[in-house]
């Protein structure tokens, strides 16, 4: 990624004073030693990263410093200060500390002023001063070479410009501790730009700034120390030009991880999915693809471009306006996701916990959920038995590291549950396997074993298509290479020829709609 | 001139739930100009200022009930809590205590019962359904041992002035009780507008994680929601003992469905973060222009509580279709 070359490191971060000093912190959860005895120092003006796979306790820790979880024992200095007893949201907060969560965390029925002022209102006398809220806004969002009206409602905002809002409401809270947590997963490389010249900007004001990222390439334009976690457990703490890559990841991992892309060959098959002229809306226009079986699609483009719509409308999520869906030379008709199930055609969604998880269910019920057909008799009582052997099967084919099937969802690590969505397909036999986004914010190790579970599927000669806003996996993983745009498709490439550059200009190949509206 | 124009404009129209408001407001209209051509007596000065007086507790109490809508809550104890208004203070002046003491005593006791909604809600974090069908059982029973599970004799001739205040007395051509409703509108209207607390009660019920982790008091501002339900449930209580002049244990029965539906029907959303009340009146007129109207038409009550149940659920079915078609267009990516 080039695009942020441009900015320089500066050193002077090694002398800034700590501003955090958190020693020998330990939290329990049920069941779970979430952090063990970690050890965690920040200096003013210093870019930190934290690094770790998913579960390595990195957000339980930012979440202590932040007030939104209670430490259970060890000792917080913030600038200096011994922090008596527990250390609440507001007081963190008056303290200077901001959070970015990773999951966005906006009111999305109030306005963009009103989300970025929220908990700190200009209220004299409980009044509040719109205007000059109004006003700040502005200023702020200015200073992020954003174009956004304060006045618009956050809820109608693209997911990209809701995480601007969010940077903009830790600036104007005046933190002096920012704490960003997976930052760029959603933003343009645009925006990420703009996010690294203000990190750049922010440092030189003497904001001490924690960094989380698994985008490791990211971290080379504006890290300056790295704190590596594992297990619960602080592993070290390095300048980070002292460290490789590598080295980076076999102390997250605990090993070394030889492949970051496996690839595997297999030969290309027939053709299982044909879409022909598939129309749904503005992000869907005319979409025709083909999936063979023993390969593997990837759908490459910026955000916005429609790769996700036009998985929605395969699957049968939005409604087709024009176009075919074919698999195995049959046509079918898919008006809502119970045909496309019903066929062999499953999604596995981009938003986990919104769209792929029932996550106040079990494991066990998460997966038996889509395959009930197959588990019930014909009176509709679900058999145990069998539901226990497929849950036990899935759990093991993928690795999924849990307690017990028992558990809720919502308490396994992002890479885990990311298996459980997938896992859940697997159960039955599909002949397609659509992922959008599979590996968005979950760790190194997992979206190895993701990949690796793609690669399986492929062998077994399902035809699989993956949406990724990532290039590297884009490139590492897809035998062939759809590139869409605006709504349309743009460019098809085959692995041995695609490279980012052709990738990046056909994903950029806007039609200049002034010229076919006047021609 | 035209931007400075256009601003505001822009701005209104922003606001989320605004269109069901002005959906619904061409549907009062519409409503009054049949009924006002069904019969003309419709619109003469006389029913209209009863109409008035009828809308007045509806919209009270859908005040109320739309400030704990917004927090994403409800608020079942409502009729209750309107009962035993009634009961408790009619009791307390029948048995000789001056009225402006007897009111005084009904306010706290309806705000004790408003703050442990609102503790029950945030603090121990029952389920509000639940937890206002526990304080409303409870309020209706102590609406009932109030006077010895009996109705009260009549509030008498020393609680007259009482009765003025509350019903009977007119103030600038106006009844008291539409003064009444109008004067606290405007109130917690600048309040839920205007004040922070109105802010984060709106931001609670938008995404209450999001509200507690930009340091928003969750407790306290879901309990000032609960009170302010209580306590415009309270003075609906004392316009009810004003006007019948005794105390009736079943006062106040299904209110707090009432107060549901003038909030839904106004476009306040049942899953809260959205709601103005503006929209309340409009609701809460919708439900008093329709009793009243279908009472002029010769409507049995079977037949208007039909039709009400109708609007209410045609009314919020309007606002998902013509949300729901908005969403899939500007799906997120």
């Amino acid at each position: 990624m080039t695009h942020a070359r441009l900015i320089t490191r500066s050193c002077t971060a090694m002398e800034g004073p700590y501003i955090v000093e958190m020693e020998h912190i330990s939290k329990t959860f049920p069941g779970v030693k979430a952090l063990d005895d970690v050890r965690f120092r920040l200096r003013s003006g210093e870019v930190m990263a934290l690094l770790g796979e998913n579960g390595a306790g990195k957000s339980t820790l930012v979440k202590i410093l932040s007030g939104v979880y209670t430490r259970d024992s060890g000792s917080i200095k913030l600038f200096g200060q011994e922090i008596q007893g527990d250390l609440k949201p507001h007081q963190a907060q008056q303290l200077g500390i901001s959070i970015i969560h990773q999951e966005l965390n906006m009111c999305s029925h109030l306005t963009v002023e009103q989300n970025i002022f929220l908990g700190h209102e200009q209220a004299p006398l409980s009044l509040l001063d719109n205007r000059s809220m109004r006003k700040k806004a502005k200023h702020v969002l200015d200073s992020l070479h954003m174009d956004i009206d304060p006045d618009t409602v956050v809820g109608d905002l693209p997911v990209s410009k809701q995480q601007m809002v969010e940077i903009a409401k830790a600036l104007q809270a005046q933190a002096k501790i920012l704490i960003m947590d997976e930052p760029t997963s959603a933003l343009t490389s645009v925006e990420i730009n703009q996010l690294f010249t203000l990190i750049k900007e922010l440092r030189e004001k003497g904001c001490g700034i924690i960094y989380i990222s698994h985008r490791l390439e990211e971290l080379q334009h504006i890290v300056d120390t790295v704190t590596i976690m594992r297990d619960g457990k602080f592993i070290l703490e390095t300048p980070f030009r002292d460290l490789s890559m590598n080295r980076i990841i076999a102390n997250m991992v605990g090993r070394e991880i030889k492949e970051k892309f496996p690839r595997v060959i297999t030969p290309r098959g027939k053709k299982v999915l044909e879409v022909r002229n598939l129309k749904a809306g503005n992000l869907v226009r005319d979409i025709s693809l083909d999936v063979y079986a023993g390969e593997i699609l990837g759908l490459a483009g910026l955000m916005g471009a429609g790769r996700t719509e036009t998985t929605r409308a395969i699957f049968g999520i939005d409604a087709k306006e024009e176009g075919s869906i074919v698999v195995d030379g049959k046509l079918l008709s898919i008006k809502c996701p119970e045909d496309a199930i019903r066929e062999g055609l499953v999604l596995a969604p981009e938003d986990r916990k919104k769209d792929g998880l029932c996550t106040k269910l079990s494991i066990r019920e998460n997966i038996a959920l889509p395959n009930l057909d197959q588990l019930c008799n014909r009176l509709g009582i679900v058999n145990r038995k069998k539901e226990l052997a497929m849950v036990d099967k899935v759990v093991q084919d993928l690795k999924v590291k849990l307690a017990s099937p028992e558990v809720n969802a919502s308490s396994l690590s992002g890479g885990n549950q990311q298996k459980v969505v997938v896992g859940k397909w697997l159960a039955r036999n599909s002949r397609v396997v659509i992922f959008d986004e599979p590996t968005r914010g979950i760790d190194v190790a997992s979206k190895v074993e993701i990949y690796q579970l793609m690669n399986q599927l492929k062998q077994e000669g399902i035809a699989v298509m993956f949406v990724s806003s990532e290039m590297p996996e884009i490139l590492g993983i897809a035998d062939r290479i759809v590139v869409m745009c605006d709504g349309r498709i743009t460019g098809s490439l085959l692995q041995e020829e695609a490279t980012q550059e052709k990738i990046l200009e056909m994903a950029t190949r806007f039609e200049n709609k002034l010229a076919t509206q006047i021609g | 001139m035209m931007s400075a124009l256009k601003r505001p404009l822009k701005r209104l129209l922003a606001i989320r739930g605004i269109g069901q408001v002005l959906t619904v407001t061409v549907g009062l209209i519409l409503l009054c100009i049949v009924f006002g051509i069904m019969n003309p007596i419709f619109f003469s000065s006389r029913n209209v200022a009863n109409l008035l007086r009828q809308i007045a507790p509806i919209l009270l109490i859908g005040i109320g009930q739309s400030y704990v809508l917004i927090t994403g809550n409800i608020d079942l104890s409502i009729g209750s809590v309107v009962g035993m208004s009634t009961m408790i203070s009619a009791t307390l002046m029948t048995k000789g205590v001056s009225p402006l003491f007897a009111v005084l005593i009904t306010i706290i006791c309806c705000l004790a019962l408003g703050l442990s909604n609102g503790l029950l809600v945030s603090f121990a974090k029952l389920p509000p359904f639940i937890a206002t069908l526990g304080t409303m059982t409870i309020a209706r029973g102590i609406a009932q041992i109030a006077n010895n599970n009996y109705n009260t004799d009549s509030i008498g001739e020393s609680a007259q002035s009482f009765r003025d205040f509350f019903y009977y007395g007119k103030t600038l051509g106006l009844y008291n009780t539409i003064w009444i409703a109008i004067l606290l509108w405007i109130v917690f209207n600048f309040l839920l507008t205007r004040t922070k607390s109105g802010r984060h009660i709106y931001a609670i019920g938008s995404n209450a994680e999001a509200a507690r982790l930009s340091g928003v008091n969750i407790v306290g501002t879901t309990t000032k929601a609960y009170l302010v339900s209580a306590f415009v449930s309270c003075v609906v209580g004392l316009i009810t003992t004003a006007t019948s002049g005794m105390g009736t244990m079943d006062a106040g029965n299904s209110y707090e469905l009432y107060a549901v539906a003038a909030s839904v029907i106004g476009g306040v959303s049942t899953l809260g973060g959205q709601g103005l009340l503006f929209g309340t009146v409009i609701g809460a007129s919708i439900w008093g222009v329709l009793q009243n109207g279908l009472q002029f038409a010769g409507a049995p009550v079977a037949i208007r509580n039909i039709v009400i149940g109708i609007i209410v659920v045609v009314s919020v079915l309007l606002d998902v279709i013509v949300r729901s078609g908005k969403m899939t267009k500007k799906k997120p990516v």
